[in-house]
């Protein structure tokens, strides 16, 4: 943190564990979509299962940060950039937690998908993976390194992801009508295609909030204009 | 907001300029330009020896009673300058009233006459109105329910939140159209505290109301305006909430956040 020390030091360490809370639950975080989608790519089923298992530390983790978050409001009343550190907090934990649960079914789904022979389509679902991912990144490091520009560059980046999305959906919809025998495994595609664009939804509510605990800026629903 | 949002804004209930206060050859105030607004809460924060006091008592010249004061700059209240030659401090201190840290009841007097004593020093002899004006005062200071049939007690025998609401009755009996609060409820336990700013809340309907306090929580939940004061100068002054949530001068939010010093 910035800020010079404050003078109740537990106050510090309050906000400091807070924070810490909220670092694990994105590394957590992280960690389960990064195993949904290898289980999926490398068709590992032992991934999957350990993307759905992580869920429940992930959980926990939400729990406590908004019982320490409450427990901060209660004891030190917090304002200005204390206030809004503690609001952050919560609003991440929250937005983790969504994103967890999509790593949990993408894993679901890729099991799915694991029981079947692969299908050569599952390479659409590359570049959104890869497109979330670094949404989801430069998010959190916005809110690490309180950087302002770096949050509001993230949240115009959904735009291209839902656009792969509808893509990726096109087609997917082009070979169900092809090939009806693998109906099933293009819908879990469709899904696992849905679940990350809804993973970049929740990058871009972290950059917001990331934008707000750093500048006091609340970005959220704004037209996006392209720069010229 | 008490203010109302339209058209030009009305003319402010003060107009401070380059007020600058000494006591002796001690600088108490420094500089201050602000503008108060009529009708509406301003808080004033600061810590200990900022000068918030000091410039509180300007705004109806109580601080003329410390001897070796000094004021340089301009007070205009309602477009009129306080300090002109020809403005009367008792005239000015009874359109701006004062409430104080420690409930100052007067020791011999009842209930009722500590309410009109205000009234009758300004020559008002009429009993029909004095006792209008005592019930009146002492239902806006949400003291009537609880003192109605002890009147004639000893202003004394009330409780430490009784007496603050008296003396917020004694003040308003003389119909004043500014009340200074300096810690109005520093005093008082919490629930005496709640009814205290639960009353500034019904009082600012018709009063332009400025309160000095150390409590934070105080002042963001009572005030339209907050004011930080350090050193004697005005730091920041800015709607209530955008100092509690983004205050713009660093030394606001070093303080307001408890990293002081």
């Amino acid at each position: 943190m910035i800020a010079p020390k404050h003078i109740l030091g537990t106050f510090d360490e309050a906000l400091a564990s807070l924070r810490n809370n909220v670092l694990m639950m994105a590394g957590l975080t992280e960690r389960s979509l990064d195993r949904a989608m290898k289980g999926l790519f490398q068709r590992d089923d032992d991934l999957c299962t350990h993307a759905i298992a992580d869920d429940e530390e992930i959980d926990q983790l939400e729990k406590q940060i908004d019982k320490d978050g409450v427990d901060v409001l209660l004891r030190f009343q917090p304002v200005a950039s204390d206030l809004r550190r503690v609001v952050s907090a919560m609003k991440l934990s929250s937005n983790l937690e969504r994103m967890a649960d999509q790593a949990t079914n993408i894993a679901r789904r890729a099991r799915k998908l694991n029981q079947h022979p692969a299908l050569p389509e599952v390479e659409l679902i590359r570049p959104m993976h890869t497109h979330a991912m670094s949404m989801f990144k430069d998010s959190i490091d916005a809110y690490v390194r309180e950087d302002v520009q770096l949050g509001r560059a993230v949240v115009p980046r959904d735009e291209k992801l839902d656009e792969l999305n509808r893509v990726a959906s096109r087609r997917l919809i082009q070979r169900m009508a092809e090939n009806p025998d693998q109906l099933r495994g293009y819908l879990n595609l469709m899904f696992i295609a849905r679940h990350l664009e809804r993973v970049g939804d929740h990058a871009t509510n972290i950059a917001e909030d990331a934008v707000y605990a750093a500048a006091a800026e609340d970005i959220r629903h704004q037209a996006y204009v392209a720069p010229t | 907001m008490s203010s109302p949002e339209t058209g030009t804004p009305p003319r402010p209930a003060f107009e401070v300029s380059n007020l600058s206060i000494w006591y002796g050859e001690k600088p108490a105030v420094r500089d201050v330009t602000i503008d108060i607004p009529s009708k509406t809460i301003t808080a004033i924060i600061g810590p200990s020896g900022c000068g918030k006091s000091t410039f509180l008592r300007c705004l109806n010249r109580m601080h003329e009673l410390i001897p070796r004061t000094r004021i340089e700059g301009k007070v205009l209240f309602q477009g009129e300058d306080l300090y002109s030659t020809g403005s009367d401090p008792t005239i000015v201190r009874r359109r701006i009233g004062m409430v104080f840290q420690k409930s100052n009841p007067f020791p011999t007097m009842s209930i009722a006459e500590n309410v009109v004593i205000g009234l009758k020093l300004n020559g008002v002899r009429n009993r029909k109105l004095l006792d209008e004006r005592l019930e009146k005062s002492l239902r806006m200071a949400a003291l009537w329910d609880e003192v109605k049939d002890d009147l004639h007690k000893p202003g004394m025998s009330l409780s430490g939140g009784q007496q603050q609401r008296l003396c917020i009755a004694r003040a308003i009996a003389v119909e004043p159209e500014v009340l200074l609060m300096d810690e109005p409820a520093s005093a008082l336990d919490p629930i005496a505290t709640m009814k205290i700013e639960e009353l500034i809340h019904e009082l600012v309907a018709n009063y332009t109301i400025v309160i000095v306090t150390h409590n934070m929580q105080q002042a963001s939940r009572v005030s339209d305006r907050t004011a930080f004061f350090y050193v004697g100068r005005l730091i920041e002054f800015g709607e209530t909430t955008q100092i509690f949530t983004q205050p713009k001068e660093k030394q606001t939010e070093d303080y307001i956040t408890g990293r002081f010093g």
